[in-house]
């Protein structure tokens, strides 16, 4: 018996819809997080794997600086996904060489480049904190392949626009 | 457009209506009414052969320039 083919474009719908959602469930919990550090310092400093030092308040501006990068990626990877999903939606309809798509993958491009950008920020400040004898895991670790993406998701929304041109050009065709 | 398509005066002397002209070339109907309402962008030259085989014509009898002028005057 042969096995029914995996419906790809119904399954990246439905995996893009989780991952919005959780995408804004982070954000709400990161919020969270960063207003309790305000209400109970100590608590989310031990909560973080931080111990609390009294009259040190590095490690805390430090720990909130993350968490307010953190913030600032949520509504960046919303922008993503929500692009993403709007190309997906055109393929499912049947029309996804258009130019409106190229512009959606440049902006995901410039999303994808700014989302880098908070990484490399949120990693220069954990390598700091991380120096001061606090075990945080956060790195600045720069990807080779998540730059190769970003340059390969600007060649080909770019790509995109001349096959839409391109397309647009044979309409009318007989 | 200054190109105009004569198509419908050709099917006329040759008493052809599109549908028989469609079938005989395997255009979509859809597609030589565009061609013949002038709404064509772009005409293949396997379209234009085709087209020339089945109404025993030139290309240059399918089609004609007219300045945009003319067009208006002759629209008004």
């Amino acid at each position: 018996m042969v096995a029914p083919p995996i419906d790809a474009l119904a399954l990246s719908r439905r995996a893009l819809r989780v991952v919005i959602a959780l995408n804004l469930l982070a954000g709400a919990f990161i919020l969270a997080l960063l207003l309790a550090s305000f209400a109970a310092p100590d608590w989310v400093m031990r909560a973080l794997g931080i111990t609390p030092v009294p009259g040190d308040s590095v490690r805390a501006i430090g720990a909130r600086l993350i968490m307010g990068l953190g913030l600032v990626a949520v509504p960046v990877v919303h922008y993503v996904l929500t692009r993403l999903r709007t190309i997906v939606e055109s393929v499912r309809i049947g029309d996804p060489f258009v130019v409106a798509n190229s512009a959606r993958l440049t902006e995901i491009a410039w999303g994808v480049l700014g989302l880098e950008l908070l990484h490399v920020a949120i990693g220069a400040v954990g390598t700091s904190l991380a120096s001061a004898g606090v075990p945080l895991r956060i790195g600045l670790e720069l990807s080779v392949t998540r730059w190769l993406a970003v340059l390969l998701l600007f060649v080909l929304a770019r790509v995109f626009e001349q096959g839409a041109l391109m397309r647009a050009d044979l309409e009318g065709t007989v | 457009m200054a190109i105009l398509v004569k198509l419908d005066d050709l099917l006329h002397e040759r008493r052809m209506t599109l549908t028989e002209l469609s079938e005989q070339v395997g255009i979509t109907l859809a597609n030589l009414s565009v061609l013949k309402t002038g709404k064509a962008r772009a005409v293949r030259f396997s379209t234009l052969e085709a087209i020339c085989a089945a109404l025993d014509c030139q290309p240059g009898d399918l089609l004609a320039y007219v300045p945009e002028t003319n067009t208006r005057r002759r629209s008004a």
